[in-house]
């Protein structure tokens, strides 16, 4: 599937410690939403799966339904902590006076500019022309159309992944443990992982503003680092992924000049 | 353990390897699935219970919601309808629950996804002669949705998986306790656990094509015309790739799919086996050229412009096996016009070929411009003049009118 060409792009580079990371990019003018502000998030996109014995994905459908309340409502409840009306949208037609077909190619093409910031932020195929210029990306005037039809200051898009070890991974990593006492060492035969990311963008310019990468990866199954699926793993989540929105480089050079 | 150890493990390993080998050589052609050995799986209405089954579901409602208004969907109700009734002729127990998307995208495909929908490529639609041909492939994707295999393929994959981990890590473990390195050993597993996955896709595949043969005849269509499907995908591949220089790809360990020869023989058995005498079948060709029809010149034009020669004049030979008319000629002329090189005299035979769509009464309006202006270049003004006015009174507001009026004076 195509959606899944970021996430595992991303896992490929920031997946590699057993901690929690986090790297986040903005624009050079930006200042994070403060005072009262209208948030539009599209269609969340969240799974939540187990981890088979021999490591692979399963979708797991109640998990992800539960991953994906949990996230809405934590989301809802840090934004209106800072002055921010949030809208979460769940499906294309849902938003008044929009367009169903054009709010599906504003998330279309946000969706090839996140893979653009990846190739050239994360991946590590920087581009000369961009260097000392924040997050230099923009989706242009569908997107400051999309703000004059449905008034929102902000649009949020948001991917969030996550894995439960199976019993059968935990006891593979276990007996990798085991052999540890007889030369054969192999604990730290991966774990669950989970990798968020989400990018703002400006309806009134247009521009990506800012963008974030949460990766909580575990080399040993059985150990976790949140879990989507209780209200707390999902508040931790969405608190490492959008709690310290850093200012962009001019706007914090500025703050240290006064 | 004891010193030949090495030695004997290095033997053993291209003794196992061979035998692997060997044994994974005949597994690249398995046997054929007999038509009435598949029975549907799946009743109408069908809903996942499985945690595993429901997660897959879960996760397509949204690949579906972009399937269904990507800016590829051809939506024009005619041919959307005539689709979702021939899916819902063919489509066993689950017809009424299928959905079908057409896809603008000229290249010979189909494919249906976990949750009951499918999504046919316009190539598709060009390539197939009659009804019979389009239901087959379309009874072929039902098949896999009958027959379960999306859940069953994840669960072999799944079992797969776990068994190999399971026996990696204990060759390992038991490696280091008995002091012997056993990791070429588990190379060559994961080469075969690998290998019998690609089988596993294969004899679903079969299944499928057994299945297809049965459906499209309890429906009174001709089984056989299946097996007619990939004839024509074989000499297509084979023109494409004459053209290019290139050999056509055979059958590998590797695919996903059996050969083309291999299904092509498979479903004519099927289709002598699935034939009761006395009864009628139908391949329903004037319906199926009726409804698509409007679309065709689209799909010709597509096609033609993929820049494949060789396999364009192929199809079009093809389709003219049921007659040649004003529209195939004219793509004729297209694909010697675009190719246009001199060693092969493609601007003669360009020209040919327009000259004889014309002459049918469904030429397009493009067959007479280029008619004209390839008279223009021999000379024969008066002629050209009269074919370029043709031209003009067939589409009055052509991007180019205006210079057409000029040339005529």
């Amino acid at each position: 599937m195509r959606k899944s060409g970021v996430a595992l792009a991303l896992a490929s580079t920031v997946g590699l410690g057993a901690c929690v990371q986090t790297r986040q990019y903005a624009d050079v003018q930006f200042t994070p939403p403060q005072g009262e502000y209208k948030l539009l998030v599209l269609r969340p996109d969240v799974t939540v799966g187990s981890l088979t014995t021999g490591g692979m994905i399963e979708p797991r459908a109640e998990w992800t339904d539960e991953a994906r309340a949990n996230i809405v409502a934590a989301l809802k409840a840090q934004q209106a902590s800072r002055g921010g009306n949030v809208t979460i949208i769940e499906h294309r037609n849902a938003l008044p006076g929009v367009p169903e077909q054009e709010l599906a190619d504003v998330e279309r093409l946000n969706f090839v500019v996140d893979e653009s910031i990846v190739e050239h932020k994360y991946l590590g195929d920087y581009l000369p022309t961009k260097r000392g210029r924040g997050l230099d990306w923009t989706l242009g005037a569908d997107a400051v159309k999309l703000g004059r039809q449905s008034g929102y200051d902000y649009a949020l898009f948001l991917h969030a992944e996550d894995q439960v070890a199976s019993k059968g991974r935990i006891a593979l990593g276990l007996v990798g443990l085991a052999g540890c006492f007889i030369g054969f060492c192999a604990p730290n035969i991966g774990g669950a992982e989970q990798l968020d990311y989400a990018s703002l963008v400006d309806l009134k310019t247009g521009e990506v503003v800012w963008f974030n990468v949460v990766d909580a990866a575990s080399q040993v199954p059985g150990i976790k680092f949140g879990d989507l699926r209780t209200p707390e793993g999902a508040a931790q989540m969405v608190e490492r992924l959008l709690g310290r929105m850093k200012p962009g480089q001019d706007v914090r050079s500025e703050k240290a000049r006064r | 353990m004891c010193v030949r150890c090495l030695d004997l493990t290095r033997r053993s390993l291209l003794i196992g390897g061979g035998a692997a080998a060997a044994a994974l050589h005949t597994g690249v052609a398995s046997a054929r699935i007999r038509p009435a050995d598949t029975v549907p799986l799946i009743g109408p209405g069908f809903k996942p219970t499985d945690e595993d089954e429901k997660g897959l579901w879960h996760d397509m409602d949204r690949v579906e919601e972009e399937i269904a208004d990507t800016n590829l969907l051809v939506t024009d109700p005619n041919i959307t309808g005539y689709l979702r009734e021939l899916i819902g002729t063919v489509g066993g127990p689950a017809a009424k629950d299928f959905r079908i998307y057409l896809m603008r995208i000229p290249d010979f495909n189909a494919m249906m996804f976990p949750t009951g929908f499918a999504v046919v490529f316009s190539g598709l639609l060009l390539r197939m002669r009659n009804e019979a041909q389009l239901a087959g492939v379309i009874a072929h994707e039902c098949g896999h949705f009958l027959r379960r295999h999306e859940i069953r393929s994840w669960r072999d994959q799944r079992r797969k998986t776990d068994l190999f981990s399971i026996g990696a890590m204990l060759a390992g473990i038991g490696g280091a306790g008995a002091g012997v390195y056993l990791g070429n050993y588990v190379q060559l597993a994961q080469l075969g656990t690998l290998l019998s996955l690609f089988k596993y896709s294969r004899e679903m595949e079969a299944e499928a094509d057994a299945m297809s043969a049965k459906l499209i005849a309890q429906a009174g269509y001709d089984p056989m015309e299946i097996s007619t499907v990939w004839l024509q995908l074989i000499g297509e591949e084979q023109a494409s790739a004459a053209y290019r220089g290139k050999h056509r790809q055979h059958g590998s360990l590797f695919d996903t799919h059996p050969s083309d020869d291999a299904r092509m023989a498979d479903l004519r058995a099927d289709a002598l086996e699935l034939k009761v005498p006395g009864k009628v079948y139908n391949d329903y060709r004037e319906r199926y050229l009726a409804a698509i029809g409007p679309i065709r010149p689209m799909l010709l034009d597509d096609q033609v412009k993929l820049n494949d020669p060789g396999a364009s004049e192929y199809l079009l030979q093809t389709l003219a096996q049921d007659g040649w008319n004003g529209l195939l000629r004219f793509y004729e002329g297209e694909v010697w016009r675009l190719r246009n090189r001199p060693a092969f005299h493609d601007e003669e035979r360009a020209a040919q070929s327009y000259a004889a769509a014309v002459v049918y009464p469904d030429a397009p309006a493009d067959a007479w411009r280029w008619h004209g202006i390839f008279l223009l270049k021999e000379g024969r003004t008066a002629e050209a003049k009269a074919a370029l006015a043709k031209y003009l009174a067939m589409k009055p507001g052509a991007p180019d009118a205006p210079w057409v009026r000029q040339v005529i004076g």
